[in-house]
C-alpha cells in the first residue's frame, strides 16, 4: 500500500507548481484582455462620426444645454484626462450617470444584471442536463443511421434563429396552452424560475446542439482508448463506467466551449430578454442604444465584456483542472 | 469494410451539399422571379388588413394590406445581399491583417492588435454591434459598416494562426531562397493556404451575419419599416401574433431555410474536407 501512494505524493508538488504556472500565467493574459475591453468601452463615445451630443439632443437644442450635456459627458476635456477620470471612476465602481433616468449607471446594471444571470444558470444546467445524456446514447448506439440524424438534426436546429424559436414558443406555450406567463417577473430563487424556464429552454435550441456535437465527438474519441477497454474487460459498474471512464476524461473541451458559449449567449440574451420582456441587462442595452444613453452603453458593454473575460477564464482553468493535457491558452 | 468507412462521409457531405445548394437556388430564383411576376408591389397597399392566407394572398396580408408572399420573397436579396457584404469585408481584412502579423517584425505593434483582437473577440458580437450602432444610428449601412469593424478580428485570429504554420513550411522557405519578391511570396502562397482557412469559416459566419441583421432589424436597430425585411416583417407581426401569425411566420421560415441551406452547405463542405472519421 505505502509503496503505491509514495510515487504519487512526491510527484504531487510540481504538478500542482505546474498548475498554478499556467494558471498564473492565463489570468495575467484575462487581465490584459480586460483593460482592452475597457478601452474600448471608453472608446465607443470617441468613435462617433459627427457630435454625439448633437445627435442626441437634435440640431436645434438650445445652446446651453448643448454645453451642460458635454461637460456631464467630460467631451469637453481630451480624451487622455477623460481617459484618467475614467479609469479612477472605475477603481471606485463609478460608472457615470445614466442621461435618460439620470440614475447611477451602476445601480441599474446591478438590478438588471442577476436577472440575466439568472437565466445563463438555468440554461447551462439545462443544457447540460440534455447534452449529457444525448452525446453519450448518440456515441453509445450501435445503430449507423444514428449519428447522421444527430448530425443533421443539430445542424437544422442551429440554424433557426433564436428569436424566431422565442416567437413560436410564445405563441405556443404562453398564448396557446397558457403554460407560460407572456410578460412580468419576480426576483427570487424559486419565484423566478416560472418566467425563466421557457426562455431558457429557447436559449437551450442553439446550446444542446452545439454541446452535444462537441461532447459526442470527444467521446467517441475517448472510447477509442485503451484504459475504456480495461474499463470493460475489469467490469466496472454502469455508472462508475459512465462517469470515470468515459465523460470525465471527454468533459474537458465542452467545459472550454461551454465557458465560450456563455458569451454568445450574453449576446442572445439581448433579444431574448426583449421577446419575452424580462428586465435583464440586455434589455437595458436595448432601450439605452435606442435612446441614445452613452453612459449606460459603455457601462454595459464594460460590465459585458468583464463577464465573458471572466467566465473563459474559469472555462480554461477548470479544463485544465480536470484534464491537465489541455492547453490553457 | 474500408473502403464503406472512407466513402460515407464524402457520400453524406455530397448530400448536404446538393440539399443545401437546392434550398439556396430555389430561393434566390425565387427572390428574383416572385417580385417581378407578382401582380402585387411589396410596399403597396393592395387589400384589407389581416387577410389569413388564401389562394388570392398565400401567405396573407398584413396589418397595411401589403401581400406578405411579395414581401417575404422581396427581401430575399436584401437580407442575403447585406449579410454578403458584412462577411466578405471583415473576411478579406481579417485575412490580411492575420497574415500581415504573422510575418510582421515589429513586436510592440503585433502584440498592441493582436491584443485589439483578443478584446474584440471577448465581447459578444451582438452586444458590440448594437453599442456601435447607438453611435452611427440604425440602419443596413450601419450594420455592414458595424460588422467590418468588428467581425474582422475573428478571421484575423484564424488567419494569423493558420499564417504562423504556413510560415514554417519548407514551401515557404523554398521560395525565400529562389529570391521570389515578398509579394510574390505572399500573393501564391500565403493568401491561398490561408484564405481556404478564412473562407471555410466564412461560411458558417454567413448563417451568424444573416441571423444578426434580422436580429438588428427585429430590435428597430437595422432596417426600418417600410423596408420588405425579414426581421421588419417580424417585428411588425409581432403585436398581431396572435390574431395574425403569419405576418411573423413566414417571414422567420423564410430565415429558417436561408439559414437551414447554408448550414447544410458547410456542413458538407467540412465533412468532405475532414474526409473518413472526421
Amino acid at each position: 500500500m505505502e509503496a503505491v501512494t509514495t510515487p504519487e505524493r512526491t510527484e504531487a508538488p510540481p504538478a500542482r507548481r505546474e498548475f498554478l504556472r499556467r494558471a498564473a500565467h492565463r489570468l495575467a493574459r484575462a487581465a490584459g484582455v480586460a483593460f482592452w475591453v475597457m478601452v474600448i468601452a471608453f472608446g465607443l463615445i470617441r468613435l462617433a462620426p459627427g457630435d454625439p451630443v448633437l445627435a442626441r439632443l437634435g440640431a436645434e437644442a438650445a445652446p446651453a444645454a448643448i454645453e451642460k450635456m458635454r461637460r456631464d459627458l467630460r467631451l469637453d476635456v481630451d480624451p487622455v484626462t477623460q481617459f484618467a477620470e475614467y479609469s479612477w471612476g472605475l477603481l471606485h465602481g463609478r460608472l457615470g450617470t445614466s442621461i435618460e433616468t439620470q440614475r447611477d449607471v451602476m445601480e441599474i446594471i446591478m438590478t438588471s444584471l442577476p436577472v440575466t444571470l439568472w437565466i445563463i444558470a438555468i440554461t447551462i444546467i439545462m443544457a447540460m442536463a440534455m447534452a449529457v445524456p444525448l452525446a453519450l446514447a448518440v456515441a453509445m448506439t450501435r445503430r449507423a443511421a444514428v449519428p447522421y440524424i444527430f448530425r443533421a438534426s443539430t445542424s437544422v436546429l442551429l440554424a433557426i434563429p433564436a428569436f424566431f424559436t422565442a416567437l413560436i414558443a410564445l405563441i405556443v406555450f404562453g398564448l396557446h396552452y397558457g403554460v407560460a406567463p407572456i410578460i412580468g417577473y419576480e426576483p427570487g430563487f424559486p419565484a423566478n424560475l416560472r418566467y425563466l424556464w421557457l426562455p431558457a429552454l429557447v436559449i437551450c435550441t442553439h446550446l444542446v446542439p452545439v454541446l452535444s456535437r462537441v461532447l459526442h465527438s470527444s467521446i467517441v474519441e475517448t472510447m477509442g482508448e485503451e484504459f475504456v477497454e480495461t474499463g470493460v474487460i475489469r467490469g466496472v459498474s454502469r455508472p462508475r463506467f459512465y462517469w470515470f471512464y468515459l465523460l470525465k476524461p471527454s468533459l474537458a473541451p465542452t467545459i472550454v466551449l461551454l465557458s465560450y458559449m456563455v458569451g454568445v449567449m450574453i449576446g442572445s440574451t439581448v433579444i431574448i430578454e426583449t421577446i419575452f420582456s424580462l428586465p435583464g441587462i440586455g434589455r437595458s442595452l436595448v432601450g439605452a442604444v435606442i435612446g441614445r444613453d452613452y453612459p449606460l452603453v459603455q457601462g454595459i458593454v464594460l460590465v459585458f465584456g468583464i463577464l465573458v473575460v471572466a467566465v473563459s477564464l474559469i472555462g480554461d482553468v477548470l479544463a485544465n483542472w480536470l484534464d491537465p493535457r489541455v492547453d490553457m491558452s | 469494410m474500408i473502403a464503406g468507412a472512407a466513402t460515407r462521409p464524402y457520400r453524406e457531405g455530397r448530400i448536404g451539399i446538393a440539399v443545401g445548394t437546392t434550398m439556396l437556388v430555389a430561393m434566390l430564383a425565387a427572390g428574383l422571379l416572385v417580385p417581378l411576376l407578382s401582380a402585387y408591389h411589396p410596399n403597396e397597399l393592395i387589400a384589407i388588413p389581416f387577410q389569413s392566407p388564401s389562394w388570392e394572398f398565400l401567405f396573407g396580408t398584413d396589418q397595411l394590406g401589403r401581400d406578405v408572399f411579395t414581401r417575404v420573397f422581396a427581401a430575399v436579396y436584401r437580407d442575403l445581399g447585406v449579410a454578403f457584404l458584412g462577411v466578405s469585408i471583415p473576411l478579406v481584412i481579417g485575412t490580411a491583417v492575420g497574415i500581415l502579423l504573422s510575418i510582421a517584425h515589429n513586436r510592440i505593434l503585433v502584440a498592441l492588435i493582436a491584443s485589439l483582437i483578443d478584446a474584440i473577440n471577448a465581447l459578444p458580437l451582438l452586444v458590440l454591434a448594437i453599442a456601435l450602432i447607438a453611435l452611427f444610428g440604425p440602419g443596413l449601412q450601419s450594420i455592414v459598416l458595424v460588422l467590418a469593424m468588428t467581425n474582422w478580428a475573428r478571421y484575423a485570429r484564424i488567419a494569423r494562426t493558420r499564417a504562423t504554420l504556413v510560415n514554417q513550411q519548407a514551401y515557404i522557405e523554398a521560395a525565400r531562397l529562389l529570391g521570389y519578391p515578398r509579394s510574390r511570396i505572399l500573393l501564391r502562397h500565403f493568401v491561398p493556404n490561408v484564405s481556404s482557412e478564412t473562407v471555410a469559416y466564412a461560411l458558417s459566419d454567413f448563417i451568424l451575419v444573416i441571423m444578426l441583421i434580422a436580429g438588428l432589424s427585429f430590435l428597430s436597430l437595422g432596417a426600418a419599416p417600410p423596408t420588405a425585411e425579414w426581421g421588419v416583417m417580424m417585428s411588425e407581426g409581432r403585436p398581431f401574433v396572435q390574431n395574425a401569425w403569419w405576418m411573423t411566420i413566414f417571414p422567420g421560415l423564410a430565415l429558417c431555410w436561408a439559414g437551414i441551406a447554408l448550414s447544410f452547405i458547410a456542413e458538407g463542405l467540412s465533412r468532405r474536407e475532414r474526409g473518413p472519421g472526421g
